[in-house]
């Protein structure tokens, strides 16, 4: 306990709700140290996976080790996990100070460490100087930070945030963030976190597993995740993506040559099991699709007109007609190369952007 | 947890103006109904009563006075006790039957909460009666143990104090479970998940997240208990026989058989000052932190 940091390890976890299987056979390893998140849309079974690690829910199915120990069966109260409610789940009739040392009075921590211990958690999320006060008299972002203060007071040996952000307004949210970037490398927790944000997610974490239906769809670095997606679900709920469908040619070197309807053909990694005559599905994100007028048009590029422009601030996404397909392009809002609705412009990307993904 | 000043002011309400007029009717109809014979009965007790009536001419304490006869001291005191020991008897019960209550599933809660009910869709003298059956000497119980070879002689379970608090408590118990159970199902699930996450065992979550989010209900329930075992009648007449009279059954003697009321508007007066005592040294408790200091 408080030692070295633990990992996760849960091993085909199965959790059914009646005729719902909330979760379906979960495999997921979270290394010592590490800041892993779980993502994925609502009613993928994000919580359920939080409930069965902390005990909340006895699973069906799998096993769940922390560090050493096979706590699969083990009580709540055993297995020094701190939890961050989503909805904070402070208790409203005790102050802060006492919120904070509830864990510390469960261990049986003598009275005299206490107060430190506290203290110094307050500080950890910067509110120092608020032990006295009750939860009702803070704000949503201030009940936030006790909930995080309580459960790291423990010293846990994992610490499960359970969308920790989603209760508070963008500006508020943006604040935590980064204070939980900051909290991260201070502490050294073990932490795994459960969002349906993208952003969140990506700013925070070491590596991610992208849930859908109970199941993982992938896990990896969030780089690995935006570039390689396993398949068109993950690449397409990491943002919006040009997805095209064509047909694969000849295959050399593990390198195919796919043609595409309206397109120029490309050359991209060839996925195992394509073969010449095959349907191929491709993904080019936005930001790397290249727009320059159509009068400066190069070899092989296409041409195509702008129906469609929303402005981000820093950023504007465009929208191309081209060869009968709608392109998105993303660029950044600059003065120069900016374009207007209706403007004739020709689209170019790298092929090396291009990313092959399973149906 | 904030909806207390919010839920102020969303109301909406400003005491002044129109609001009167709709406060009016029944403020005028509480005065009419409730206070003022509350004030004439406390005139008529300052007033020696005579062969010929009351005697609105002279002012007197004595009415007062004759309260302190061991009698009616002694009818004090079995009211009070038996009144709190039904309030106790709930209590302890609260906590059991509501939680086993509030983890029932949506039907067993609403049959649960029918038969918790089931004493009042009984009048009390039917009822009353139908527990000299179980209760007399040669009733079910006694007849009971004595076939089982438990007792030899019949255990006295009424015409005495028991026979009082066996009579209310079954009636009197839903006012205290009701408060409690609302208040068990209102509380967040997630604060007993986060208790056990910090390491408390299931009756540490009890003793420090579930009683003190939900006492100030039980207490509110039991003060409602309390001002009804005071003020019971029927049931306490039947049951506690000719010598165990409690005081609500005295004032009535006084009042409709003896015809005195002044003294039987002194017992009154004797009878709410005492309730409402409790009452307030109750709420002092609540107020005084044992509920935790809620705002
Ligand atoms: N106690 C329960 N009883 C029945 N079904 C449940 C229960 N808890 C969850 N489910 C179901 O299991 C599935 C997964 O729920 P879960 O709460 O884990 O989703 P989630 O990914 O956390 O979603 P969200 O992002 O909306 O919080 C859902 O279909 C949900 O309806
Ligand atoms: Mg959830």
């Amino acid at each position: 306990m408080g030692g070295a940091p633990a990992g996760l390890e849960a091993r085909s976890l199965v959790k059914r709700f009646g005729a719902t299987t909330a979760v379906d056979g979960i495999d997921i390893a979270v290394r010592p140290g590490e800041f892993f998140t779980v993502l994925g849309p609502s009613g993928c079974g994000k919580t359920t996976f939080l409930r069965l690690v902390a005990g909340i829910l006895a699973p069906d199915g799998g096993s769940i080790r922390i560090g050493a120990a096979d706590l699969t069966q083990a009580p709540i109260w055993a297995r020094n996990i701190g939890l961050v409610f989503q909805n904070y789940a402070l208790f409203p009739h005790m102050t802060v100070a006492q919120n904070v040392g509830f864990g510390l009075a469960m261990r049986r921590v003598p009275r005299a460490d206490r107060g430190p211990r506290i203290a110094r958690a307050l500080e950890t999320v910067r509110l120092d100087g608020y032990g006295g006060r009750r939860p009702s008299e803070l704000s949503g972002g201030q009940q936030q930070r006790v909930a995080l203060a309580r459960a790291i007071v423990i010293e846990p040996d994992l610490l499960l945030l359970d969308e920790p952000l989603s209760n508070l307004d963008a500006r508020l949210r943006e604040d935590m963030r980064s204070e939980l970037a900051d909290l991260k490398h201070r502490l050294g927790i073990t932490t795994i976190l459960v969002t349906h944000d993208i952003h969140e997610a990506f700013s925070l974490s070491d590596r991610v597993a992208v849930m859908r239906a109970g199941r993982v769809e992938q896990v990896g670095a969030p780089t690995e995740l935006y570039e390689l997606p396993a398949n068109r679900f993950v690449a397409g709920f990491l943002g919006p993506v040009n997805e095209w469908t064509g047909r694969v040619g000849a295959i050399a070197d593990g390198t195919a040559e796919v043609e595409f309807a309206g397109l120029r053909s490309c050359r991209v990694p060839a996925l195992a099991g394509w073969r010449g005559g095959d349907e191929a599905t491709v993904i080019l994100r936005p930001e790397r699709l290249g727009l320059t007028a159509a009068s400066a048009a190069g070899e092989g590029a296409v041409v195509g007109r702008i129906d469609q422009v929303a402005h981000l601030g820093n950023l504007v996404n465009y929208r191309v007609a081209a060869g009968g397909r709608a392109l998105l392009a993303q660029a950044p809002a600059g003065r120069t190369g900016r374009f207007a609705l209706g403007d004739r412009v020709a689209v170019a990307w790298d092929d090396a952007d291009l990313a092959p993904v399973a149906p | 947890m904030i909806s207390g000043a919010a839920g102020r002011s969303a109301l909406g309400i400003r005491l002044g103006g129109s609001v009167w007029l709709f406060l009016g009717p029944a403020l005028l109809l509480m005065l009419a109904a409730y206070l003022a014979p509350l004030f004439d009965t406390t005139i008529v007790s300052l007033h020696p009563n005579r062969p010929t009536g009351i005697d609105r001419d002279s002012w007197t304490i004595a009415n007062y006075l004759r309260l302190l006869d061991t009698y009616y001291g002694e009818v004090l005191l079995r009211t009070l006790r038996v009144s709190l020991l039904i309030t106790l008897f709930s209590v302890l019960l609260a906590y059991p039957v509501g939680v086993w209550l509030a983890g029932l599933g949506p039907r067993g809660q609403a049959w649960a909460i029918l038969v918790y009910m089931s004493p009042w869709f009984v009048n009390a003298v039917v009822k009353s009666f139908g527990w000299t059956l179980i209760l007399g000497n040669r009733g079910l119980v006694n007849r009971g143990l004595q076939s089982l070879g438990l007792i030899d002689s019949p255990l006295r379970l009424m015409l005495n104090e028991t026979g009082i608090v066996i009579g209310l408590l079954p009636g009197h118990f839903l006012f205290v479970l009701l408060p409690l159970w609302a208040a068990l199902k209102g509380l967040d699930g997630n604060l007993r998940w986060a208790a056990m996450t910090l390491g408390a065992r299931p009756w540490q979550v009890f003793l420090r997240v579930t009683v003190p989010l939900t006492l100030p209900a039980l207490l509110a329930g039991a003060i409602i208990n309390f001002t009804m075992n005071m003020a019971a009648f029927a049931a306490p007449a039947l049951l506690g026989g000719t010598r165990t009279r409690v005081l609500s059954f005295i004032a009535y003697q006084v009042n409709l058989e003896e015809l005195n009321w002044p003294f039987g508007g002194a017992l009154a007066v004797a009878m709410l000052v005492v309730t409402l005592g409790f009452v307030m040294v109750a709420q002092g408790l609540t107020r005084g932190g044992l509920g935790g200091g809620r705002r």
